[in-house]
């Protein structure tokens, strides 16, 4: 059986308990160098955030220097200048005075053979940028809040705390990614950063809601530690991730590579370089922190201490993690607290080691 | 007919009925500047000096002045909305951007004042030898010294702050040396009592229209209100041009606004009546145009500083467009590939699914262009790409769980059955916390993010629409109708060796 056979059919039981101990390692290691490079190399900040104006035009075949030499002796001698896409120029400097910007548009128009108003012009006042951060600061906050009253109603609240602390470092790490690259931050890699904030909540809500499930019925039969149980819920959702994030990336991807043909695409080269960084690292921390996490605390109640209590002193523990048995994922596998509310967790609990039964057919 | 069957044939009837009314309508959605070319720009009040609040009224004044005078530019739908305490006006496609931001940031008090001098050729001489003078540091003689600093002050051109002062401005439309000219102090209004201090200024203004004529060419006329403030006032500077009085020697009224003079027309008669008046002169079309837009709309209630500017040129939006355009589609079908490879008959409901939630967002921001003026652009455009990725995860999410239902040993059929609910109920959980983030970001944020949110906020919605009344029903369908296709998992990319249990 080909591992990707296995992972296709649902069979592949990985053990991701026994990784989380070097993947938790990893990824502090990954947010001590992301807050190092913020603090040490800082941020790229666009014109958007710190003020000035930027200009693109498409002049195919002008080079850098070029552009240069028709800048010198204005205001703009100083600017960034850099070629993008295939055969356009992006000009940017720390100006803004009409007058200048003008000047400079034209000037950039004649270098490039177009007209005046071909040339696209940004351009930001000084304080601007503090008002949309401190908004989104804002924002963020507000989002924080109430996603994780959200969590603890629908859920619990320790899982609104181990989601939170997966956006957290999904957000530090892409960040830092940009600090470490210089990438520029511009509202577009904002609103890519807001997205990985979605994508990473909608992967760890998709795993938490399984292990809720599972545990939810296998607690009571007191065979399994919590770690198990997430461990086997993690394995259920795996393809689940996968294949999500693939059919994310996939477009994401498109946008990638369309982006670095087209001029006017830039923005959308922007946004999926931050999306696919994102993208990766939401579902590695759903997978890997936010489980880890909740398993961490949840292994501290007393029942779930009891339960592995009683484990170890029959011998339970051994080498990794132990499988959920085949008959109690049966039992897990269809949610009869879901159909049947009333029904408590202990009931249709089979003996083990009987084969389960398939069951007929019947329409609920 | 079965519940499921109705449901899948009604949302499917429902977004094809969608996409009718939009082209029967002719609803097209509103692309944004970004995606079409255009200027926008983002103006803030400054705070007043005195530490009062700029009221909610002022700014609503502010909106409406800025909204007449783009209006005025002959532009196709022009958008000016206040967003909190700023305002953002978005001018869509014009041709000269920066001379539309540059008339609608134009927030100054228009004023007139008589012009003391003009600039001569003579004076320009004199002008730039006594500036030599200075530099070069050669003359020791004080009185020559004297005299060139009193020629450089004379001439040299001075912020338009003091309204009680005399000034030197350049004309706007001459910015060399022989378009400057010295104005006299703004005269007093004559009807003192009402508002004491109240000087002769764009309020004295009804209205003003730019006209053509064959003889003389474009010309403008304005339209005074009567009285005090108004044609009283201006009657009062134009007798003392017209006789070439101490106050106004050269004959000739200044308007004047933020820092540079309009047009300095001569005064040709004594007294005018408030609606017979023309100023004309070597005007262009669009310099007659701006000049009437400027004295009809001139005063803006508070002071405005733009605080981002933007210019897209056409083709970048053009390109910027067709390029998400050709990555949303190409990711499409990626997508549509891997599912159909992955589930078969499933990755075609999802598809389907998706197609629906497409067509229904389609009608929706058509809809929301047409009739709201709301414009989708260019991050709005990634996050409906972006949703892509999300709506794939509530077929995905189902799709697995069935899977595993039938890997426990349950029929395809009542997998199928149980599993919706509970992934639904998955489904629902993960959408609402996006859809906690389009509200937050959109209430919260300006600009880009804002419409981000919207658009997100929408094809979340829809996707739990998609899901509920086609994904799940559809399929629910295609298993308990034709037997064949239950019994053959694989068709539903369930792998073979688990069935065989």
């Amino acid at each position: 059986m080909s591992f990707f056979g296995d992972m296709y059919r649902g069979d592949l039981n990985v053990d991701f308990p026994s990784l989380w101990r070097r993947t938790v390692a990893m990824s502090a290691a990954l947010v001590v160098i992301s807050i190092g490079a913020v603090a040490v190399l800082g941020l790229n900040l666009g014109i958007e955030f710190v003020g000035g104006t930027s200009w693109e035009v498409s002049a195919p075949g002008v080079s850098v220097s070029e552009t240069r030499d028709v800048l010198a002796g204005t205001g703009a001698a100083a600017a960034k200048i850099q070629t993008v896409g295939t055969d356009s120029i992006r000009v940017r400097a720390d100006l803004d005075s009409v007058t200048d910007v003008a000047d400079i548009s034209s000037r950039l128009a004649g270098l490039a053979g177009a007209e005046a108003s071909d040339v696209s012009v940004t351009t930001v006042g000084p304080s601007w940028g503090d008002q949309i951060t401190s908004k989104a600061r804002n924002a963020l906050i507000w989002f924080f809040i109430i996603v994780a009253g959200y969590i603890a109603t629908r859920l619990e609240w320790k899982m609104s705390v181990g989601a939170l602390v997966a956006v957290i470092h999904d957000i530090v790490i892409s960040v830092g990614f940009y600090a470490v690259f210089q990438f520029e931050v511009t509202p577009a890699t904002v609103i890519a950063f807001l997205t990985i904030m979605g994508y990473s909540l909608y992967d760890t809500i998709v795993v938490y809601d399984k292990v809720r499930d599972i545990s939810g019925r296998l607690t009571a039969t007191g065979r399994y530690t919590y770690t198990e149980m997430m461990n086997q819920a993690l394995n259920q959702v795996l393809m689940r991730s996968i294949n999500t994030s693939i059919t994310s990336v996939l477009p994401v991807l498109s946008m990638l590579v369309i982006g670095s043909f087209f001029l006017g695409a830039l923005t959308l080269q922007e946004f999926a370089i931050a999306l696919i960084i994102g993208i990766v690292v939401g579902t590695y921390s759903s997978i890997f922190v936010a489980s880890w996490l909740v398993a961490v605390m949840k292994e501290r109640e007393p029942e779930h201490i009891a339960i592995r209590r009683k484990i170890e002193a029959r011998g339970g523990a051994r080498e990794g993690t132990r499988q959920v048995s085949e008959d109690d994922v049966a039992l897990g596998g269809i949610p009869s607290r879901v159909s049947r509310p009333n029904r408590s967790s202990g009931d249709g609990v089979r003996p083990s080691g009987q084969p389960p039964r398939p069951r007929k057919k019947k329409k609920r | 007919m079965s519940r499921q069957v109705t449901y899948s044939v009604g949302i499917i009837l429902l977004s094809i009925a969608g996409i009718i009314y939009t082209l029967a309508v002719g609803n097209e959605p509103l692309l944004g500047l970004d995606l079409q070319g255009g200027a926008s720009v983002v103006l803030e009040p400054d705070q007043p000096a005195d530490g009062s609040t700029i009221s909610e009224e002022t700014l609503d004044q502010a909106v409406d002045i800025i909204r007449n005078r783009v209006d005025g530019l002959g532009v196709r739908e022009p958008e000016v909305t206040r967003q909190g305490e700023t305002i953002l006006v978005q001018i869509p496609g014009v041709d000269d951007q920066a001379r539309a931001i540059d008339l609608v940031g134009q927030t100054a008090e228009l004023r007139f004042r008589p012009v003391l001098e003009f600039a001569s050729a003579a004076t320009e001489i004199q002008y730039n030898s006594a500036v030599e003078l200075l530099a070069s540091g050669e003359a020791t003689d004080e009185t020559i010294l004297a005299e060139a600093q009193a020629m450089v002050d004379r001439w040299e051109v001075t912020p338009d702050n003091a309204p009680g002062e005399p000034t030197v401005l350049q004309s706007k439309n001459d910015p060399t040396f022989a378009g400057r000219m010295r104005l006299g102090p703004v005269p007093l209004a004559i009807d003192q009592i009402a508002k004491p201090g109240q000087r002769v200024t764009g309020e004295t203004l009804e209205t003003a229209a730019a006209r053509f004529n064959v003889q003389s060419g474009w010309s403008v006329s304005p339209v005074f209100h009567p009285g005090s403030p108004g044609i009283d006032d201006f009657n009062a500077l134009a007798g003392a041009c017209f006789n070439q009085r101490a106050t106004c020697p050269a004959g000739a009224a200044a308007i004047a606004i933020d820092g540079l003079v309009e047009s300095a027309p001569r005064i040709n008669a004594e007294v005018f009546q408030r609606d017979v008046i023309q100023i004309t002169g070597s005007f262009s079309e669009e310099e007659a145009k701006d000049l009437a837009l400027v004295l009809r709309f001139g005063a803006l209630p508070l002071e405005l500083t733009p605080q981002e500017s933007r210019i897209v040129s056409s083709t970048l939006g053009e390109d910027a467009l067709s390029s998400g355009i050709l990555a949303g589609l190409i990711g499409l079908a990626l997508v549509s590939v891997y599912l159909i490879a992955y589930y078969r008959i499933l990755g075609v409901v999802a598809i389907m699914s998706l197609g629906i939630s497409g067509a229904l967002l389609w009608t929706i921001v058509a809809w929301l262009g047409a009739s709201q003026g709301l414009a989708l652009t260019l991050a709005g455009v990634t996050g409906l790409i972006v949703s892509v990725g999300v709506s794939v995860d509530s077929n995905v999410v189902y799709f697995e769980h069935v899977k595993e239902d039938v890997k426990n040993g349950h029929s395809l059929r009542s997998s199928i059955d149980r599993a919706f609910p509970v992934a639904y109920s998955t489904i629902v959980k993960a959408d609402i916390a996006s859809l906690i983030a389009a509200v937050v970001l959109y209430f919260l944020t300006v600009g880009q993010v804002k419409g981000f949110a919207l658009f997100l906020g929408l094809a979340t919605v829809l996707d739990l629409v998609a899901t509920y009344f086609f994904m799940g029903p559809a399929i629910k369908a295609l298993a308990s109708r034709d037997r064949t296709w239950a019994d053959k998992p694989s068709r539903f990319g369930i792998p073979k060796t688990e069935v065989a249990q």
